[in-house]
């Protein structure tokens, strides 16, 4: 049920980049869901600000609980809560949404997409961010992908900065137009 | 993009047409004061409008060198120029010994944020702009040339200035609004060599802090141990909180309320502010809300300091939320044309000193205290830029002077009566740029001090000379609907 080798670990004391606001993370479990849903309404909603062809629908929230609820027991999606430490211990300031998938005409064959992937502002700096991105990656390497890639409003500039110094560079584009 | 008005932005006070006989003197409670103040602001528009169609504008460029005859011209124009230009061209920093650069900003506005009212354009800025000018000139003794841009967007604010730069040895950004005009003056300050100033955000930061530390004298309080509460998030109060900060105001004890309540790091709202005004999401992240979360009022109980740049009022801030504040509050309702709470009301509910923004009140909180010093002094000094350091010694050089007159709770500040106050600051602004390495101009404060007292000086004697010989035009009767008779 539970996405293999993400099992919860002390990883601030390997991390030191995460020294400023250390984080750790596990994988989500179904008590986690009403947070999560709240922190991935939190994403869309950010993602709002970027195109108005991003609007958050009225039912989003029933939404994101239907695709938490599918997600943790789907052994090909990832579902992690990033949990503070310390005095925020316990606090699930996190969450990482993945799937591997199966690309039918390229190599590698496998594919990690970081499908949503939201920190609380408090613990956007400092690392964390790094942190996550590649904890996460090292757990979709795990399941197989080798190559993972990030699905986000191409107007975000800030993850835009984000991705492509962690040498992260756009492959494909998905271009819209409302009909 | 939702968040609290700066000063007498967007939220014009309700209009009421009650007429009042325009008088003066201080309100005393709330109708009295309404009706004083609407009349009288009328009155004075009228009037305005008056003399702007017989004056037809308040500054004209005048010769400063002699011409005694045609001749004269060869040395001023073509060719004996033409050495001057050549010299310029070989160091171009001698602009500044060999043309009027050296004296000279520009008053840069798109017109989106003209005083209380809003998006106006640039046309309808330049007579407010021209008023400025005439400030510039009469108090600070600078040359401040008035130009209103067309724009588009905040980036074509920044090139307009870039291109017109070589011209000015200071830039004076007006009545632009928030939040581009962070943008706008970040930019130009990390890109220019000079001065750039944006009077709403740091000019009346520095009045409101330079009351304030006068205010913590009097009240016996320090600032490492204040809870102090911001309401407004406007372009004033997000630059008083930052020198604040830089101050040494504990981050976890300030809180900035807006429309939507205390500012915190997990509010609903945060992370669109982090797309479309990254100066309030970085205080929402450093201050997360002061400890607090909620509304004003919860914000507020047991605070130390209140300090509202929000919307008008009088009945934004309520007598129950200042009874609730620690023991001596300090309540600054420096919203315009009309406090947050009135004075009176707020002295009822405990507040033991109270400024405003207006001159009929006791403790103006005026970025016209400022602007003159800080502007004399940077040019005097040829600083290179206006950092925060400056911002904060032309503060301490103002709350100096009034403490010097003595402080009580009626006297934070000095008036725009004391203007023999203003050199002072001028000459504190250019020692301070001597300190941190960023003049281009060495000299000692006395000698400053002796600089700007002249130059500062000088433009009121000349409009004076000019009234008496009748150059200036003497003011006409007021027209009006009772014309008075001659």
């Amino acid at each position: 049920m539970n996405p293999k080798g993400s099992e919860p670990r002390g990883h601030e004391t390997q991390h030191p980049e995460t020294a400023g606001a250390p984080v750790h993370l596990r994988p989500a479990e179904g008590a986690d869901v009403p947070t999560l849903v709240s922190l991935l309404i939190r994403l869309k909603r950010l993602n709002e600000e970027f195109d108005p062809l991003l609007k958050v629908r009225p039912d989003a929230e029933a939404k994101a609980k239907e695709v938490l609820a599918s997600d943790l027991k789907n052994p090909s999606a990832l579902v992690v809560a990033v949990e503070g430490t310390g005095v925020d211990a316990g606090k699930v300031v996190g969450v990482v949404r993945a799937h591997i998938r199966e690309r039918l005409f390229y190599t590698p064959e496998q594919e990690g997409v970081i499908l949503d992937i939201y920190l609380l502002p408090l613990f956007r700096r400092k690392g964390v961010g790094e942190y996550v991105l590649a904890e996460t990656t090292r757990l979709l390497k795990e399941r197989g992908a080798g190559i993972v890639t990030a699905e986000f409003p191409v107007q975000n500039a800030i993850a835009v900065r984000f991705y492509a110094k962690r040498g992260f560079r756009p492959i494909t584009a998905l271009h819209a137009r409302s009909v | 993009m939702v968040q609290a008005s700066p000063p007498d932005a967007e939220n014009p006070a309700p209009s009421r047409r009650k007429g009042g006989s325009p008088r003066s003197g201080r309100p005393t409670d709330d109708s009295a004061g309404n009706d004083s103040e609407e009349g009288r602001t009328k009155a004075l528009g009228e009037r305005s409008i008056e003399l702007a169609r017989y004056y037809r504008g308040k500054i004209e460029t005048v010769p400063k060198v002699p011409v005694r005859s045609l001749d004269d011209f060869s040395l001023w124009y073509t060719p004996g120029i033409a050495a001057v230009s050549r010299a310029i061209h070989a160091d171009p920093a001698s602009a500044f010994d060999l043309t009027g650069r050296w004296n000279t900003i520009a008053i840069v506005t798109d017109g989106s944020r003209i005083l209380g009212l809003g998006d106006l354009g640039p046309e309808a800025a330049l007579p407010v702009m021209e008023g400025k000018a005439l400030l510039f000139k009469y108090l600070g003794g600078v040359d401040a040339i008035p130009i209103p841009i067309r724009v588009s967007s905040p980036e074509e604010i920044v090139e307009t200035v870039l291109r017109i730069a070589p011209a000015f040895g200071g830039i004076n950004l007006e009545d632009i609004s928030s939040p581009k005009c962070f943008y706008v003056l970040e930019e130009l300050q990390a890109r220019l060599p000079i001065p750039i100033w944006h009077d709403d955000q740091l000019g009346t930061a520095a009045a409101t802090v330079a009351g304030l530390l006068n205010a913590l004298t009097l009240t016996g309080r320090s600032i490492g141990t204040l809870r102090t509460v911001l309401l407004g998030a406007g372009a004033a109060n997000l630059a008083t909180a930052r020198l604040l900060l830089a101050l040494g105001h504990d981050p976890h004890r300030l809180s900035l309320v807006d429309q939507k309540g205390v500012l915190h790091a997990e509010r609903d709202d945060v992370d669109e502010l982090m797309v479309r005004n990254r100066w309030k999401y970085r205080l929402a992240l450093s201050t997360d809300g002061g400890g607090r979360k909620g509304s004003l009022a919860d914000a507020v109980r047991e605070a130390d300091v209140l300090l509202a740049a929000s919307t008008p009022g009088p009945h934004v801030v309520k007598p129950e939320w200042i009874r609730s504040m620690a023991r001596d509050p300090i309540v600054f309702a420096l919203a315009n044309p009309t406090p947050e709470i009135w004075p009176s009301v707020a002295r009822e509910a405990g507040a033991a000193v109270v400024a405003t923004g207006r001159s009929d009140f006791p403790n103006q909180v005026n970025n016209s205290l400022i602007f003159p010093g800080v502007f004399r002094g940077v040019l005097d000094a040829r600083a290179k830029s206006i950092p925060e350091e400056i911002v904060l010694a032309a503060a301490k050089a103002l709350a100096g002077h009034a403490r010097e007159r003595g402080l009580t709770a009626d006297h934070l500040l000095p008036t725009m009566e004391e203007t023999h106050v203003f050199p002072y600051v001028a000459a504190a602004v250019a020692s301070r740029c001597v300190e941190l390495g960023i003049a281009g101009v060495r000299k000692s404060n006395s000698e400053f001090l002796a600089e700007a007292k002249e130059r500062m000086a000088r433009p009121a004697e000349v409009a004076e000379l000019l009234m008496r010989s009748k150059f200036t035009r003497p003011m006409p009767e007021a027209a009006g609907k009772e014309p008075r008779k001659r």
